[in-house]
Parts: structure tokens; sequence; C-alpha cells
């Protein structure tokens, strides 16, 4: 391919970029986007953002509140000045490529003016007309003039053109009347715009199925038969029964719950092929939580194969079997029988057992799995795109983010059906192509933030807000939320206090802004959740009307009280006052902290050189970063070069060597072979790497890409017998000699993984084994196979090969880990024995091949490697990122990012996801001049220093140092604000800015002022 | 003297006081942003329950624990103090 000069590359691309969608995976690529220098147009065509994720009620595995977690994300994107929002719109046309594309968007008429709209919903008692509320699954009704739900951003409500009847019949116009903000615009027509951007992403989200398609569920029939996402908001607070979940039938508490797994999954008849790969993981957590909800649930889960695939996935299935008491049963349901007096259901099913059984349930939930949206076929058509035979986009496993088109990329379950972390990692990855295309136009379409000065506050009395959250229920279901305001407002210093039913939503940000104003506050306490991960997101918002992000403070009345105090809601509401009254304490003493910024060096660090950390490095350079990528093996490449071809039979060595030659050549990228790290030093922006041989690395970010080592086996004769190979050892077998005719191959799963002292899936182990086996039938078909399995793991659309495996002739066999199979060498064949439950007796195979599923292992110094960048691992061994569903390439640490098999156990697609992810996040980091220092640190008072050195010799930062003058300094860039310093220096020469002795011995005071 | 009671006054480096019905002790807990109020806020995330007559104090790192806060807080009669991180 000739090149061209990157100069005429870059004469016509445009530095900004589309984002098709809004969902979860949208926000995650356009924030990337537009922290990164980038313009970001984000089209939806809903009346707000927020996508299928704002739907959920609860998130596993923490059992986060869904609404609580996208909030902020949503909020952060609304308020972005590289952000525009188009809502209700959609994309008609785009013309142009790669670099340069007109997209003409046909926005739809609101008929609510957003300026004017305060979102106080007076509009809504007002309107007559009744509409099944969809946002709630069609479980209640909702009005013509309506917000998509209590959270909804851009926090203005908009009229429902087929439903409003003066739109219709030309009749009522009383939401006109109820508007006191004159904000209803009948008059509203759509209009066209025209947008140049450089890059397009697609993350339009997905459909569910439409279960009355399987009438044996009675979906539509039966009452007490609903979805799983209905049941999603039955469970919500924001739900339709605000969160005391009621069957639709009669309203009761259902006791008996039962899921029906792969509704509409998995079933190429009247339903989906593939796999919708998070039904598992959804009823493993509503059942959890229903549970939670009450104590009397007993619930069933009835599956075909539990497919808990993920990070600690299958630890979470134990948590549901153990701590929550669900039943599993693998059977298939034959049908859904309700009696017609108690409305109650019955089930029929084939136990594993081969017998038939009847069981009485309060509620069925059907777990629909998802598919394509409806206009697909015109999205893509619209787009350019090619998509594959369901609909979904095209992309190859060696470029999942890319669609066919250049300069459009694709993320989240349009690509195919993931789950949240996965659509992020996508959102990002998709983020980073379209950074490295338009690299060099980074800057050129944004505009500077521009905050209002900050209010000078010296000298007056406190004047504290405090503003309880209810949180839904979250808090006011436990905590007497009226009583905790109303102690407040009678603290010293405390101006205002209420309630706000949740904090964080854009509206009750607005709320907050309006009362600094109104109230004229200059110190504000939200009580609500943790402030470690809403402490920001408030600190910003005071700061936009000139507060100090300083004078602010958070009481976490919510994971430290309503949620653990469930059931002793009198003492939950006393702990809470005294939470918010000490937190009101340390906020009467709190003063302005000034910020420093530091500068940032344009360069990362990526450690180890397989194919995650060679991608991030390329991605890194494409976008104009310099790379350091260290590997202390002797040549890049890592674990790929034992790996032959993907599922779909794409050339790895080939991409490989194409990948290491890339890397080689690329003048921004130094290797490092055949090195390792001695320590690191510095801070995010400025980090100083030490090399074992000693040289010295300055970068701005680390990108840790370590990997993991492939299990080597001691089950089953391994490796004693040259029959006994593993699956990697099969590949490179079939690659290089072919399959044996005639030859018998049984393959184990499992082996070392989903076991104690390693029980985890090993994710790839399934796929790679319906690889090589196809791989042996196609060429052979005169070879057996036989897989012994205990849950074919062959998630999303990799089900088509587990059922082309089936259908060529591949036999599957189930095991349980009690009744493992047995093997003996017998002259030059392997006897294998096992029992098979459905043919309901023993098996016995001679194999020529017996190969071994085995997973992947952490690397075996990890502890080492984690311990000397001060992370932590999970328990069994791979590094933790910041956050399960919405960090999930970050670490908590500034700076420090994770990609690849250090992370977790996953296939080659997914590692390219994921390094492109965390090469995205990198980017936005080092695309910054200068980075904002944490206010919280300590400050060195030198008149009062003795210089006794206790400081210099505790900081494990080496922040004090002996100055030129022989006495003691400090350097506040090394300072991490931690305060050993502040607690061994005798003369108390230190105080941590926010933290300091006054403040929280006001704390101290306020909690014993009985 | 029963075995138990003789350990228990070998034990307590005080006499004992009469410690009325339904007392409970009233616990202050100092806690690092980074683990221990990450662990708190886990034990919510993850419903454990228990009692209600524990707060905390949030601290940047435990190495900003002084042992004027603890001090203090016996002084002004807390129970109990827990330091975490």
């Amino acid at each position: 391919m000739t090149r061209m000069t990157p100069q005429q590359e870059n004469v016509d691309k445009i530095g900004s970029v589309l984002v098709v969608g809004s969902g979860i995976g949208g926000m995650q690529a356009a924030l990337d986007l537009a922290n990164s220098g980038f313009m970001v147009h984000m089209v939806s065509d809903e009346p707000s953002i927020g996508g299928t994720m704002s739907r959920l009620d609860k998130t596993f595995p923490t059992g986060d509140c869904a609404m609580c977690m996208i909030s902020p994300r949503m909020v952060e994107s609304s308020r972005h000045p590289n952000i525009h929002l188009h809502t209700l719109a959609k994309v008609l046309s785009i013309d142009g490529q790669e670099g340069n594309f007109v997209a003409k968007i046909n926005q739809q008429p609101r008929y609510v003016d957003a300026d004017r709209c305060t979102g106080c919903g007076a509009c809504e008692p007002a309107c007559p007309s009744k509409v099944f509320d969809s946002f709630n699954q069609g479980l209640n009704k909702r009005k013509a003039i309506y917000a998509l739900f209590p959270q909804a951003v851009p926090n203005t409500r908009a009229i429902d053109p087929q439903h409003c009847l003066y739109l219709t019949k030309n009749v009522c116009r009383k939401c006109e009347k109820a508007c006191e903000a004159n904000a209803i615009n009948f008059t509203d027509t759509g209009k066209e715009i025209e947008l140049n951007i450089g890059s397009i992403i697609l993350t339009p989200g997905l459909a569910t199925y439409q279960p009355e398609i399987r009438g044996e569920f009675g979906f539509g029939k039966h009452k007490n038969v609903v979805t799983a996402l209905q049941f999603e908001r039955l469970l919500s607070a924001s739900g339709p029964c605000g969160g005391e979940v009621a069957r639709p039938s009669d309203g009761a508490h259902p006791k008996r719950l039962a899921w029906i797994q792969c509704v509409g999954s998995r079933n190429a008849h009247n339903a989906n092929p593939w796999c919708s790969s998070v039904c598992c993981m959804y009823a493993a957590k509503q059942s959890i939580i229903a549970k939670e909800h009450d104590p009397e649930v007993r619930s069933t889960v009835f599956y075909m194969e539990l497919r808990a695939f993920g990070k600690d996935f299958d630890k979470y299935i134990e948590k549901a079997k153990n701590d929550a008491e669900v039943v599993y049963k693998r059977a298939m349901v034959s049908e859904v029988i309700e009696d017609p007096e108690t409305q109650n259901l019955f089930i029929h099913s084939v136990g594993e057992d081969g017998k038939l059984v009847n069981e009485e349930f309060d509620m069925v939930i059907l777990s629909i799995g998802f598919e394509p949206r409806e206009d697909a076929k015109e999205f893509a058509e619209i787009f350019g795109v090619s998509a594959d035979e369901y609909g979904f986009a095209k992309t190859s496993k060696l470029h999942p983010v890319e669609t066919s088109r250049k300069g459009v990329y694709v993320a989240g379950t349009y690509q195919g059906p993931k789950d949240i972390p996965e659509t992020v990692i996508q959102g990002s990855g998709a983020a980073a192509e379209a950074m490295a295309l338009l690299g060099a136009k980074r800057g050129s379409q944004v505009v500077e933030v521009k905050l209002p000065d900050e209010r000078d506050t010296i000298g007056e009395e406190p004047r504290i807000g405090v503003v309880v959250c209810h949180c839904g229920t979250n808090i006011a279901g436990t905590v007497d939320v009226e009583k905790v305001a109303a102690e407040a407002a009678g603290q010293p210093g405390v101006a205002h206090s209420e309630t706000i039913i949740y904090a964080c939503a854009p509206d009750g940000q607005q709320k907050i802004r309006d009362l600094i104003t109104e109230k004229k506050l200059n110190r504000i306490v939200v009580a609500s959740c943790t402030p470690r991960t809403h402490g920001p997101l408030f600190m910003d918002t005071i700061r936009e009307v000139g507060l100090n992000k300083f004078l602010f403070e958070l009481a976490d009345i919510r994971e430290q009280c309503s949620w653990c105090h469930m059931n002793d809601k009198e003492n939950a509401t006393s702990k809470a006052i005294e939470i918010v009254n000490m937190n009101v304490a340390k906020t009467r003493n709190l003063v302005p902290v000034t910020t420093a910024s530091v500068g940032v060096e344009h360069t990362a660090l990526v450690i180890g050189g397989g194919i995650a950390g060679m991608n991030a490095s390329l991605s890194l350079a494409a976008q104009g970063y310099g790379v350091h990528l260290i590997e202390r093996q002797e040549s890049l490449g890592g674990l790929l070069h034992k790996v032959y071809t993907t599922i779909d039979g794409d050339d790895v060595q080939t991409y490989l060597a194409d990948t290491i030659q890339k890397v080689e050549n690329n003048p921004s990228i130094t290797v490092h072979l055949e090195k390792t790290v001695h320590k690191i030093d510095g801070f995010v922006g400025n980090f100083e790497t030490l090399l074992e041989d000693g040289e010295k690395i300055s970068h701005g970010a680390l990108l840790i890409a370590s990997g993991g080592v492939e299990y080597q086996p001691t089950e089953y004769g391994y490796p004693d017998s040259k029959r006994v190979i593993t699956q990697r050892e099969l590949e490179s077998d079939l690659y290089h000699q072919g399959p044996q005719d005639g030859a018998t191959y049984v393959m184990i799963q499992c082996v070392g993984s989903r076991e104690d002292p390693d029980n985890y899936c090993s994710r790839i182990c399934c796929q790679d084994a319906l690889k090589n086996a196809i791989a042996i039938k196609e060429k052979s078909p005169t070879a057996r196979v036989i897989i012994l399995y205990r849950d074919m793991r062959a998630y999303g659309l990799k089900e088509d090969y587990y059922k082309k495996a089936r259908d060529i002739g591949v036999l599957f066999f189930l095991y349980t880990p009690d009744l493992k199979p047995q093997t003996e060498q017998v002259g030059d064949k392997v006897r294998v024995r096992f029992l098979s439950t459905v043919l309901g007796k023993d098996m016995v195979v001679d194999a020529d091949y017996l190969v071994l599923s085995t997973g992947f292992r952490p690397q075996p110094d990890g502890d080492d490697f984690a311990k000397k960048f001060k992370l932590t691992c999970n328990i069994d061994g791979f590094l933790l990122e910041a956050h399960v569903k919405l960090r999930p390439v970050d670490f908590p640490s500034e700076g420090f990012f994770l990609a690849g098999l250090a992370h977790a156990p996953k296939n080659l697609e997914e590692t390219i996801s994921q390094s492109l992810a965390a090469s995205a996040r990198v980017g936005a980091l080092l695309s910054n001049d200068k980075l904002s220092v944490s206010g919280v640190i300590s400050k060195h008072n030198r008149d009062i220093c003795m210089s006794c050195l206790a400081c210099v010799k505790k900081c494990p930062f080496g922040a004090p140092f002996i100055d030129e003058d022989g006495r003691v300094s400090h350097n506040e860039v090394k300072c991490t604000g931690c305060g050993i310093c502040a607690g061994v220096c005798p003369a108390k020469a230190y105080q941590v800015n926010y933290f300091r002795d006054d403040q929280i011995l006001a704390m101290v005071d306020s909690v014993t002022d009985h | 003297m029963a075995h138990d009671e003789v350990k228990k006054e070998i034990l307590s480096p005080e006499k004992k006081c009469e410690v009325p019905e339904n007392w409970k002790a009233n616990i202050l807990a100092f806690a690092c942003h980074y683990c221990a109020f990450a662990a708190a806020d886990l034990a919510g995330v993850m419903r454990l329950s228990y009692p209600t007559n524990v707060k905390v104090i949030r601290l940047p790192c435990t190495g900003k624990l002084d042992q004027i806060y603890l001090l203090r807080a016996f002084e002004r009669g807390v129970d109990g103090v827990f330091a975490a991180g």
C-alpha cells in the first residue's frame, strides 16, 4: 500500500468525531475523545442519553445501583464543553471519506424548549394522554409529555407526537397552561443539520428478543410471566413499583421465582442462534437482589449451560448458589402453565435424570437475549458498513472495532452481544482508533473551558448548605432523611438544609448550584453516597458557580449507613444524623485550597511486548505520543507465537509478524528487549522509571500489559505420555501436519480451571476446543472428536461454531467435577472412561490423542510485580482494575493503565480491544499539556519546623528534603497528601489540606458531643 | 475461685465497673480513604450488617492518624477507637 506523506494526509482531516448512540459505550467513546482534545457530536434517537444500562437496576458483582454509576457519566457527557448532544436525532446520510465526512442529521421536534424547561414536571399531571411507558418496559403508563426517566439527560421533557392530543387531534394544550416557564412550543419543527467530522463511531446498542414468539412460555398471556428487563424495572427503586417487587397480576410480593434461560437465544428455529453472553450473569444478579429485597424469596434458574466466563463470574454464581440459595437446574423447559385461579405458574421440565418435573412458582422471568435493532439493516446502509448475516456490524477478530468502511468504527452490542465492561472497553477502543486517525488534528475543533473566577470567601462567616439525598429508596428507604435534614439545620453555621431525590442527577446538581447563589452559601455538605466515587462530581458542581472545590464535604450515609443497617431504621437514622453533623463540623473549618498544575511528559511506558503491549504502542504512536516498550524476553510477540489461527480462520502468525515489524519500524516506539523495571518514581504525568540495567525513562503514563502464562498440566498423564497433549500443542500439530485420518481425539475441558486452588474460568479453552475440533473434522471427516465438558462456554457469536461442531459430528459429553473422566494408557492409546448422563451408562473410548484444554495462569512473579507498582491482584492473582464495570482498563492509581492477560484470561480479539482501550485512556491523559495536582497535599510551615528530619526519614515519596540552607523544605509536587509527615512531626509543622488537625478534631468533637 | 474468674482478674488492668444494661460501646473508626474507608463502603455494597454504634472518620492515609485524635476521642468519652488502613 502506498502511504501518503503525513503532511498531505492531514490536510483535509477534521478534528471532530460523530458518535452514534448514547449508551455506556457511546458515552465512553465520547468522553475519551472529548478529554483528548477532539470535538464530539453525540447522536441519540431517544429524548435522553443513557441507553440500556440506564434501564438496569443494579449491576453485579458489586450490586452498585446502575443509575448511580451511569448518572455521573451522563452528567459529564452533557456538561463537557467538547461534547454536543443531539437527542431525538437520526443520521440520514454520510458522505465523504475517512478523515473528512459530512453527516446529515435529522433532529425531531421536541415541542419543549430545552432552554426554558426547568424539568419541574408540572406539565405531566396536566396531560390527559396516557401511554405505555417504554422505559419501564410497558409495566406502567406515562404521559404524552414525559421525561424518559427521572434522571434523564438533558433534563427537559419532550412531547410524544404520536400520543399528544393536540398534535394528533388538535385539542387540549393543557400542558401549555401548566407550564409556568413557557417552554411548550407546539410550532417546533424538525430540522436538518449538517456536520463535518473526521471519524464516526457506531454504538447504536441493541434490541431485546420478543418472547411472545415462544408461545409455550405464555408471555403476553400469563400476567406473571415477565421479561428479565421488566424484572429489572420491578426491582428498581425508580421503577413502576418503587423497588418493592410486586407481581403484575395482584401486586403481591412473589416468593417463588423462576428464571428461564436462553429465551430467544441459542435456538435457530424460532429465535436467534447466538448466545447473548449476559443472561447467565444477570439472572444470578437478579436472583441475589430479589433475595436482598425479600429474604423469603426462593429462586430457581432453569438453564442449559452456565456461561460464567468472565473475571470472577464463577465466584458470583457460587455466591448465588450458596448465599442466596438459588437452585440451578440444568433442564429444558417445555412449557409454562398458569393456574387460572391463583395465576401462579407451573413449569414443566425434564431434569437431568430424564424425568418430568412439575413445579409451582409465583412469577416466571424470561431471560431474553439481545438482537440487533430493528433498523439495523437500514442503519448499515446509511453508514455504508457491512453487516454479518444476523445484522451485527461485520468486524474481524484481528480488528474488532473496525467496520468495513475506513474511518467508521464500532463498539458495544452492535458488534455482537456483550456485557457492560466489554462495551466500555470497545467504546474506548473505537475512540483510540479515531484518535490515531485524527491525531494531527487534536485540539483543532475544541473550545477551552471557562470557569467563573473563584469567589473570595475569606473572612466570611460559614454559611453551610446541607443537601440530604434520598438516592431513590437506597437511603430514604432506611433513613428518615427529612429528620436528618432537620437536625442538620440546627447545627451552627448551617444556613440551609433540605432533601433531594437524587443529588447526583442533573436536576439535583442544578439545585445545588441554585442554592449556592440564592442562599449565598459558602460551604456545601451533601449527605448521600461515598466520597470516593461522587466527591469529585459535586466538587466540580460547586466550582461552576465560583465556590472553591474544597469548601465541600460528602457525608456517606448510604454505603456506611443505610445499606448496612437496613433492619434497624431508627438507629440508622440516628447514625446518619451523627455522620452528617460530623461532616458539617468539619466543613465549618474548611478553607479554600489552591491547586497547582504540572506539565506532562507526552510519552508512555508500556510493559510487556505481547500483542496487547504492541497494539497499544502502535495506537499511541499513531496518536502522536512517544512510546517505550519494555519486554523481558529476547523477542516481541509473547504467547501469540504459539497461536496459528483464530476461530474465524485468520492467519495469526502473519498478523503477528506484521505487527512486530510495524512496532520495530515505528520511529516513535523505542523497544527495550530483555529489560525489566527496577523501580518507578514520580507521579501522574511525570514518572521516572529506572530499569534494572540502570537506564532511566521519563514518561507521563504507564500501561501494564505484562501478560500471563499457559497452565502446564500435571493431570491425566501429561507430560509423560506422548498421546496426551494440550490444545495448544494440538493446534501446532494441526497447522504443521494436519489431523490424522481415522484417529480418535478426546478433549477434556477445564483441566486446571474452575477448581480449587485455581477456581476460575480460563475463558478461551472452549473456543480453542471448538476451533481445533472443527479443523480436525473439516480436514479429516473420518477422524472422531469427542469433547468432555462441564459447560461449553461458546458465548456470543461463537455459538455458531458450537453448532457447526455438532453438525459436522463432534460429540459432546457432559461431566461433573466430582465424576471426572478416568484415563489409562493402553498400548499406544489412552483409554478414557466417563459417565454419559444422557445415555445413563459408562462409556469407554480408546483415544489416539487425549487433548487437555488447559487455561491461563497469572505470571508466576505477579505478586512481586504488583508490589513494585503498588497494585493489587484479585484472589486468583490477576491485576485488579479500578472499577469492574466502568473503568475496566484503569488502575486506581492515577496514570496507571492495564490491558491483556494481566487483567484476566481472554481471547485475541478481546485482548486487541482492550489494548486499544488502554491506549485511548493513556492518550486522553497524555493529550494534556498540564495536569492539575491534587489539592490534598501536605503544607509545610518552615517557621516552626525544627528540621529534626523525622519527615525526611518517613516520607515514602521523598517529598521533604534538606534544602540548600541545611533546613528542611517540602516538594509539593511529589507529595501525595498521605499525611505521614504530619503524623510524625513533633512541631506540627505540617498540615494536610482538607484534612487539617482542626478539621479532624471538629469531627471527633461533634461525634462525642452528647 | 473459678478458673475463668481468676483469668479475668489477671487480664483486667482496672477494677471492674458496673456495665449498665443495654449499654453499647461508642466506637470511632479512623479509616484510610483508599483501603479501610473503601472496605467500609464495600461492606455497604455487599449489604453486610454491623451495629450502628461505629462512625468512620476518613483520613487520606492512616499515616495521617495523630495521637491527638485518639486522645481527644478518649478524653471525650469514646469507648473504643478503631484505626484501619
